[in-house]
């Protein structure tokens, strides 16, 4: 009884808290696998990291044709813990868009990508897949303020 | 949490040794256990490392030893002893031969290919011509208008850059080691962690999976600068964890720098440089965020006085996570030192 009280309240925590994403450079995922992406990413409120799922895609504009790439989002060493990898073209302005489940939670992330790497400050995140919308709201605001 | 570790059977499993059963069990608990999957990430890499050895022929000594011991073996033997028992014997005294001569072939004295970029590098203060060998115990200098480039084994390369002194120290596959006595290296290093090591007259760049550049004046000053993955610093038994985008500048036989991240305010870079002599008030309102690497490093450097000053500046940048203390933090519990650091590190 008293385990399944604290599983309840471990669960409850999580729900809580909601299913999200929080990024950082690299180094955040310990594994020296990770090196060469172009953040990593840990998924938090899920009650089972192990279960979560992580895709997306990268969303850019070059010469002034939207394009639309497959993202590669790869586990590493730590449950719960995905590393994103530059498969779009160097040309251009983009942003990743992710898209994560945990049993039925969703979460949804923007991250604008410059020449110096993510940008945190502009990153946002949902608790769903974003929208067409935020997606070229971004974009604009890529390209209209430059890159870091 | 994880009472029962896989790793004794994890080499076992790799190779696909293990009964369906036992393997079974073993993937599921790496599913759950970080750290022995992490175990297993680099057994898996130490083995794909094993396939790519080149083999070795056997020494013709190996034979005469054979044929002197099979003569005395044929003398001793009655004919009672059953072929398959020589059989064995001469089986295993092969493979011992093979073992120990393929140890002192590749494990003491493997050659890393070193080629001329620009100028006339030498190696042992003989001009190196296009490209040649280089062995533990050997030097690579480089003058103002030279350059060349070190394949270190398996697991990356070095950029010599000009006016370089620098020693090969170890090249086993366990412990790839250099000496940097003046100049400037760049490594890009794709390895597990601890496989890479630079020795400098400030301390020692252990490679925990990166690319860096390492130089070294005359003066034995010591500046790191990583540029992707993380390096560890080590010097007087101290350590300082350097990620992708910042420095470190070290000071000959003191303790490791204090790293800081090359976009930090350069009132905050200043007062590092002069660190000890009251800068500690610039380096804590100068501090963002990411400046926490900084911080961190910090609390364990600063006096014990000062220690709560740090530890409060941090937490009003960025939330104490949940397991971090106030009153294990300023007694720099080491657990809970690195549990703030993995927390942090996400805003680095």
């Amino acid at each position: 009884m008293f385990r399944l009280g604290i599983v309840a309240c471990a669960v409850g925590v999580a729900f809580a808290q909601g299913f999200t994403f929080t990024i950082g450079s690299p180094v955040a995922s310990q594994d020296f696998r990770s090196k060469v992406a172009v953040f990593v990413l840990r998924t938090d409120g899920c009650a089972d990291p192990t279960k979560s799922e992580v895709g997306g895609t990268a969303e850019g504009i070059m010469n002034g044709t939207r394009k639309s790439v497959a993202l590669r989002v790869a586990a590493t060493s730590k449950p719960g813990v995905y590393a994103v990898y530059q498969t779009w073209p160097n040309e251009g302005r983009w942003v990743v868009n992710l898209k994560g489940t945990c049993s039925d939670m969703n979460a949804g992330a923007i991250v604008p990508v410059g020449p110096n790497g993510f940008i945190r400050e502009s990153s946002k995140f949902f608790a769903r897949p974003a929208t067409e919308a935020e997606i070229e709201t971004s974009l604009k605001a890529l390209t209209q303020g430059g890159n870091k | 949490m994880f009472t029962r570790h896989v790793s004794r059977k994890l080499a076992a499993y790799v190779d696909g040794q293990l009964a369906q059963s036992k393997a079974q069990q073993t993937e599921i608990h790496l599913r759950k256990c970080p750290d022995c999957r992490a175990e297993c990430e680099q057994i898996k890499w130490g083995m794909a490392i094993v396939e790519h050895l080149p083999s070795a022929e056997a020494p013709e000594a190996i034979w005469s030893s054979i044929e002197a011991a099979l003569q005395e073996n044929r003398s001793r033997l009655t004919p009672a002893v059953p072929r398959w028992r020589l059989a064995f014997a001469l089986a295993a005294a092969l493979a011992l031969a093979s073992a120990a001569y393929w140890r002192f072939a590749h494990l003491t004295g493997t050659q890393w290919e070193v080629a001329t970029v620009d100028g006339s590098p030498s190696v042992n203060e003989k001009p190196l011509r296009g490209d040649g060998q280089i062995g533990a115990g050997e030097w690579i200098e480089t003058d103002a208008r030279s350059r060349a480039t070190v394949k270190v084994g398996e697991i990356g390369s070095v950029d010599v850059e000009p006016n370089t002194r620098v020693r090969v120290v170890k090249t086993r596959p366990g412990e790839h080691r250099l000496a940097l006595a003046r100049g400037e290296i760049r490594a890009k290093i794709s390895a597990p962690p601890k496989l890479f090591f630079v020795d400098t007259p400030a301390g020692t760049a252990v490679d925990m999976g990166c690319e860096y550049t390492l130089s070294t004046g005359d003066d034995g000053f010591c500046i790191l600068h990583v540029s992707k993955g993380w390096v560890s610093f080590q010097s007087n038994g101290l350590e300082s964890l350097v990620p992708a985008g910042a420095s470190c500048r070290t000071r000959p036989k003191a303790s490791p720098g204090i790293p800081y991240f090359d976009d930090a305010r350069e009132s905050m870079k200043r007062a590092l440089e002069d660190f000890g002599s009251g800068s500690l008030t610039t380096i804590l309102s100068e501090s963002r965020v990411r400046d926490t690497l900084t911080l961190w490093h910090l609390l364990s450097r600063v006096e014990a006085g000062d220690r709560a000053r740090v530890f409060d500046r941090i937490a009003a940048l960025t939330p104490v996570p949940a397991g971090v203390s106030r009153e294990k933090a300023l007694n720099l519990d080491t657990e809970t030192l690195n549990r703030w650091k993995e927390e942090l590190a996400w805003t680095w």
